[in-house]
């Protein structure tokens, strides 16, 4: 490989402390996506997402390129709203649906808990690749 | 602007390289399938940075690996990949056009019961559009089928 390469086990902070470089590691985001599944539903920006998928109304199918390694024990932080439903922001909710190894499922819905399509959808991933 | 020499070289450590290097691609290819016959029509949409790195080669793996780590998940005992190293290890795919990319993501990203056998049956399971094609509004979502009406003449035209 032509790019550059540091190996430590240690990062050190001048004045404030030192951070295992596992921590790096592994406390960062291995996935994330951006997306809109209102109108025609796409993607505004991503890492690690190979493509998605508009199941039906308020769920969609986030696939990984770089698989996790487990199906099940990883954590995916989701936020948004729908903003056609700007009467009660409070009331709406996104959750997993389903985890696999290779893609999760994000499921919207609405202040009256109806499935609903939602312009901003954010969700970041973490957890060991595989 | 050349891909490095990535064989070997862990995939997540490729995507950071595309994500640094590479402008994302909206393709305005979709992919309409159905898994099942009680439920709607499903929409494959591929990601604009996947995209890229599709066309860029010599960053993703074969699709083969993925057929292969579906394998090992399908097991009754499975709990954690073993053989992450395919993703990382086989060398890496040439630079694909966007047609290719978007038959490669099929069989990626696509259930293989699809894929396999979209033209088996009474009509096709699945088909390649243009983002134009489909329903400009999300009324009757959960109703959008694949048209009886449509043949393979069609699909070749």
């Amino acid at each position: 490989m032509a790019l550059g390469k540091i190996k430590a086990d240690t990062l050190e902070h001048s004045t404030a402390g030192t951070v295992d470089t596992q921590y790096v590691v592994k406390g960062s985001a291995k996935s994330w996506i951006n997306f809109n599944a209102t109108g025609t539903i796409a993607t505004r920006d991503s890492f690690n997402v190979s493509g998605i998928v508009d199941e039906k109304t308020g769920i969609t199918t986030v696939s990984f390129t770089n698989n996790m390694q487990t199906n099940a024990n990883y954590a995916t932080m989701m936020g948004g709203h729908d903003i056609a439903d700007s009467e009660d922001f409070n009331s709406q909710h996104i959750f997993v649906n389903r985890f696999t190894s290779s893609n999760y499922i994000v499921q919207n819905c609405n202040s009256a808990s109806a499935a609903a399509d939602w312009e901003l959808n954010n969700a970041a991933n973490f957890g060991d690749l595989a | 602007m050349q891909t490095p020499q990535f064989q070997g070289t862990h995939l997540f450590d490729r995507l950071c390289w595309a994500k640094e290097n590479l402008d994302g691609v909206q393709s305005d290819y979709r992919v309409v399938y159905e898994d099942s016959v009680d439920e709607c029509a499903k929409i494959l949409v591929p990601d604009p940075n996947w995209m890229a790195t599709a066309l860029q080669g010599g960053i993703l793996p074969p699709v083969w690996v993925y057929h292969e780590l579906a394998k090992d998940e399908a097991r009754s005992d499975f709990k954690k990949h073993t053989r992450g190293y395919l993703l990382h290890e086989t060398e890496p795919m040439p630079a694909m056009t966007e047609e290719e990319a978007i038959e490669y993501l099929i069989m990626k990203d696509c259930p293989q019961s699809v894929w396999r056998n979209w033209n088996e049956g009474n009509k096709p399971k699945m088909v390649i559009c243009r983002k134009e094609q489909l329903p400009s509004t999300r009324e009757w979502r959960n109703a959008w089928k694949i048209t009886e009406e449509l043949s393979v003449t069609d699909l070749a035209a």
